[in-house]
């Protein structure tokens, strides 16, 4: 619990909230107050500031909540809005600014977005975001890796000359994550060893620069871009003390362990583009090549006891990975006649990644020898794309298009040891694709549009029992609009079948969905929609299982997901007086209709437990706006959040409820 | 008499310059300072053709002859085709990369163009003069996505940090390099035309001695669905061993090797639940530079 029940009081009293599931500061975009702003000078200032408060109680699996929610408490700067625009568009330094932040505070995401620009001068634009990661070891998805991170992106761009014939770019982007953890290490005897628990404090940084230029003569656009990215990731990892492991019926133990394992990386690459548009006629051509490269050393010592008694190993690993990807992209649009519109695009990609890693194992007592890996993995990529465009009438356009692709995947795999001369095992493949689209685009009326696609696509040798082989997918879609009414409902389906004769794969999803946003009176709006996903799957699977030893066992994956989402809100506005929003979110997966598990244990149960994983999550929520005079207003929200599993996968719940909310204040001016 | 009217040449529309159309529209000129199409009165040098209202719309001349009326607006957008909305835009608009493929990019073949997300003259952001706020117009066409995003896993699109830009580029984008480059065909590339969301994990992105090759081959979405998922970690099944094991059966001819999809080792026994994890063990299962089991 997070916060106490007075206070939830008090904030239930003021209650709020905003359109789906977003709660931040739900106000910034409203037309409240004057909102051509004020004259200051040669420039026009509007500003919109919102300050206030934000709460959160929660019950039931709060780790689950920080994952898929994480609002908590505190004061923040739920928004805010500045812009500063010269009358003339001859401002001294700068002729905008536009500024907009949202959650600053310590919000879970937070983020900023700024844009300044001189007119015929520069204009620099800026992104920055951080995001509170929690992954608390779900149970679902089995993801026992605890990590309780901050993500923080940021992103400059400065053009000079941006509305000259040539214009010079630079820019910079960073990404940082950096937050404790917690890892797993299988050790000694491998699959027979046991699991331990490691701690880590995750640190990785990327840094992007990039410069280039554009050129703009007789209608040709030349685009050159260069751009450096650096990786470095340096997480030591230790074990916290000594440990039995998580595997109570094995002996296998660990006393110390430590790991250093740094990766630094850089990437150089190139970007050109060259395009043209002329009447009859476009043509776009890309060329682009990177070369990247991965420095890592693994320094790993383990002392504790295995099956064989005392292990005080010494794991090194070193060396480096490289990838180096070409692509080539060309494409050409005729416009045969001023209905029709003929596309053809054909890409190259190819990928070349190797690397060569020297893994050392010691035993301290006897050196156990030295193993070399070596993998090379190649992708070639070839595809092309004709597209036909066909305006009928007014009312009436089709378009059809064919796609061909081929791909070849080269593997090389050699290992060394000691004792083994050096083997290189390579593999080669290919896989064509053959797919044709088409559709139409059809105004029934003036109010009613009608969007039908359809695709069919045939892959001979697909790489994966589950990549699509014979798919094809109906997508429809009609849209209403009449007055302050519009509406929409549409279909679609997507079948993948990828069976063979020993095992078979096929992927069903059917989506139904629809939605209606009125708009009757200025003081009265709403919105609804449901949608129905629903998807099944069937696989062929192959493991080892058994009691009291594994032996091969064959069986289906099957999976089931039957979700009904469903949201609805509606604004009243109360004769300026006050402002109210409704809103309620619902997704409900029925799963397949079965309401209890088998008993853990059996492979019965190993295969049927999984097969779906009926549950809701809700979110009915109420937000309150008062003006208080021209310029300023006072915003409460209230937002609940219910999340319900029917049954846990390993009989653990991790359903939670959340009362969350905020109180704000809204000064426009 | 009737030879002479038919002989007598119309009169060339001539240009007249914005301020004319402040006389009936003020309030889109109160405001138009504001607007990043203002750049081309303020600059001074642009031709008639280029310059405010009429850079847009055409000449005005016949349309304040006539006092007004859409039919004698040379370019009125709400009476023409989504093609000549798109030929008018990309006039000025087709010099920077991220429009290079806009003639072949499904929005266009949908007839969703310019102005259907883009709002001049009514723009809710003024950064890129959107209609309303980002996710907003994506949602009214695409309802299953907005449904996918409510769900209790996602990426926190709602939540105003992500984007849908961030991932996708709606004017179009260059053939995926991932997959078979057929599918999916509105997905942005990362920088070195890779899948965009590597933009932000880099740590999964490499390059790595030991690639998990699907990754590389056909992408993230091998395992995970990338906007929102009923199960954790955005992954397509509730527990990460069926994952896994629906590609490692050993059927076939998939896999690098020909010869299916490499299978677990017979040493892990299904039964003991250890083993239902199977990254408690292989724990760098994007891609390890030590092992190639993904082990450390």
């Amino acid at each position: 619990m997070r916060i106490g029940p007075s206070s939830f009081l008090i904030a239930c009293l003021c209650v709020t909230c905003l359109q789906g599931q977003e709660t931040v500061a739900p106000t910034a975009n409203e037309p409240v107050g004057p909102a051509r702003g004020e004259d200051t000078g040669d420039y026009n200032v509007v500003q919109s500031w919102e300050f206030g408060y934000r709460y959160a109680m929660v019950g039931g699996d709060e780790g689950k909540y920080r994952s898929d929610v994480n609002y908590g408490n505190g004061t923040r700067l739920l928004s805010s809005y500045l812009t500063v625009h010269s009358k003339d568009g001859h401002g001294h330094w700068f002729d905008e600014i536009s500024l907009t932040t949202q959650g600053l505070g310590n919000d879970p995401y937070e983020s900023a977005t700024l844009r300044v620009q001189k007119n015929r001068l520069y204009r620099y634009d800026m992104q920055w975001r951080t995001t509170d990661y929690f992954n608390p070891g779900l149970v679902t998805a089995e993801g026992l890796h605890l990590e309780d991170l901050t993500q923080r992106s940021q992103d400059h761009d400065l053009t000079l000359f941006p509305q000259s014939k040539i214009r010079i770019h630079a820019g910079y982007s960073r990404n940082t994550e950096d937050g404790p953890a917690l890892s797993t290490v299988n050790l000694f005897e491998n699959e027979f060893g046991n699991i331990f628990t490691l701690f880590s404090n995750v640190k990785r940084e990327y840094n992007s620069y990039r410069t280039g230029a554009d050129f703009d003569f007789f209608g040709v656009k030349l685009n050159v871009l260069r751009r450096w990215e650096f990786y470095k990731e340096d997480t030591p990892y230790s074990l916290g003390g000594p440990s039995t492991g998580l595997n109570p019926t094995d002996g296998t133990t660990l006393t110390s362990f430590n790991r250093s394992a740094p990766i630094h990386g850089s990437t150089p690459a190139w970007l050109v583009n060259l395009m043209t548009e002329r009447r009859r006629i476009a043509v776009n051509g890309r060329f682009t090549y990177s070369g990247g490269k991965n420095n890592f050393i693994l320094d790993e010592s383990a002392v504790g006891t295995g099956l064989a008694g005392t292990e005080n190993r010494l794991i090194i690993t070193y060396g480096d990975a490289q990838r180096t990807v070409t692509t080539g992209d060309f494409n050409v649009s005729l416009f045969a006649k001023d209905r029709i519109t003929i596309t053809n695009n054909t890409s190259g990609d190819n990928s070349r990644i190797n690397g060569n890693s020297w893994y050392e194992q010691f035993d301290l007592a006897s050196l156990s020898g030295t193993l070399v890996n070596f993998q090379f993995l190649g992708i070639r990529l070839i595809t092309n794309a004709t597209d036909v465009h066909v305006r009928a009438s007014k009312k009436l356009s089709l378009f059809a298009g064919y796609r061909y692709a081929s791909r070849e995947i080269r593997s090389i795999q050699s290992v060394t040891e000691p004792l083994t001369p050096f083997a290189n095992v390579l593999n080669s493949q290919y896989d064509h694709v053959r797919a044709g689209v088409a559709g139409l685009n059809w105004i029934v009326t003036s109010a009613l549009r009608l969007h039908v696609e359809t695709e069919i696509g045939r892959n001979d040798n697909p790489f994966y029992p589950i990549s699509e082989k014979n798919y094809q997918s109906i997508d429809a879609r009609l849209q209403y609009k009449f007055k302050s009414l519009f509406a929409t409902a549409g279909y679609r389906e997507t079948y993948n079948n990828n069976s063979i004769t020993l095992t078979a794969y096929s992927s069903h999803s059917r989506n139904y969905f629809s939605n209606v946003s009125w708009t009757p009176r200025a003081w009265f709006s709403f919105d609804a929609g449901y949608s129905k996903l629903h998807l099944d799957t069937a696989g062929g699977l192959a493991f080892f299982a058994g009691a009291p030893f594994a032996t091969l066992q064959t069986g289906e994956s099957i999976y089931i997901s039957n979700i009904h989402a469903a949201n609805l809100g509606a604004r009243i506005a109360l004769r300026n007086r006050a402002d109210l929003y409704l809103g309620y979110n619902i997704t409900l997966d029925t799963g397949d209709g079965r309401s209890s598990l088998l008993p853990t244990g059996t492979i019965s149960a190993l295969l049927y437990n999984v097969q779906t994983f009926p549950l809701s999550f809700q979110t009915p929520l109420v937000r309150l706006t008062i003006p208080i005079t021209s310029k300023l207003k006072w915003n409460a929200g209230y937002q609940y959040y219910n999340y319900h599993e029917e049954f846990g996968l390993y009989s653990v719940l991790q359903n939670y409820h959340a009362h969350t909310g905020y109180t704000s204040l809204l000064w426009v001016f | 008499m009737l030879l002479g009217a038919q002989t007598t040449p119309k009169p060339p529309n001539q240009y007249v310059g914005s301020v004319v159309c402040k006389t009936c529209h003020p309030d889109v000129w109160l405001n138009f300072y504001k607007n990043p199409h203002y750049k081309s009165i303020a600059s001074g040098k642009e031709t008639p053709e280029r310059t405010g209202c009429e850079g847009c719309h055409g000449a005005g001349g016949e349309h304040v002859d006539s006092r007004g009326g859409k039919t004698t607006i040379p370019h009125a957008f709400s009476l023409m085709s989504p093609t000549q909305i798109l030929d008018d835009c990309l006039t000025c608009h087709l010099k920077d990369v991220s429009k290079a493929n806009i003639r072949r990019s499904a929005h266009t073949d949908a007839d969703v163009v310019c102005s259907t997300c883009h709002s001049i003259h009514k723009a809710q952001t003024p950064k890129f003069l959107l209609a309303s706020t980002q996710k907003t117009l994506c949602y009214q066409c695409h309802l299953t996505v907005r449904a996918q995003f409510d769900m209790p896993s996602k990426h926190r699109v709602n939540e105003g940090v992500v984007n849908c830009t961030d991932c996708h580029n709606p004017h179009g984008t260059m053939a995926a390099t991932w997959r078979t480059g057929i599918r999916p065909r509105m997905v942005s590339q990362a920088p070195n035309n890779e899948e965009p969301c590597l933009n932000c994990h880099e740590d999964k992105r490499g390059p790595f001695v030991f690639e998990h090759a699907a990754i590389r081959v056909d992408g993230c979405e091998s395992c995970h669905s990338p906007h929102g998922s009923m199960n954790s970690k955005l992954l397509r099944r509730p527990v990460v061993y069926t994952v896994c094991l629906e590609c490692h059966n050993g059927a076939g001819t998939f896999g690098v090797a020909n010869a299916g999809v490499l299978t677990q080792s017979a040493a892990h026994n299904m039964l003991d639940p250890r083993f239902q994890n199977c990254t408690l063990c292989h724990v760098r299962i994007h891609g390890s530079n030590a092992d190639q089991f993904f082990l450390r």
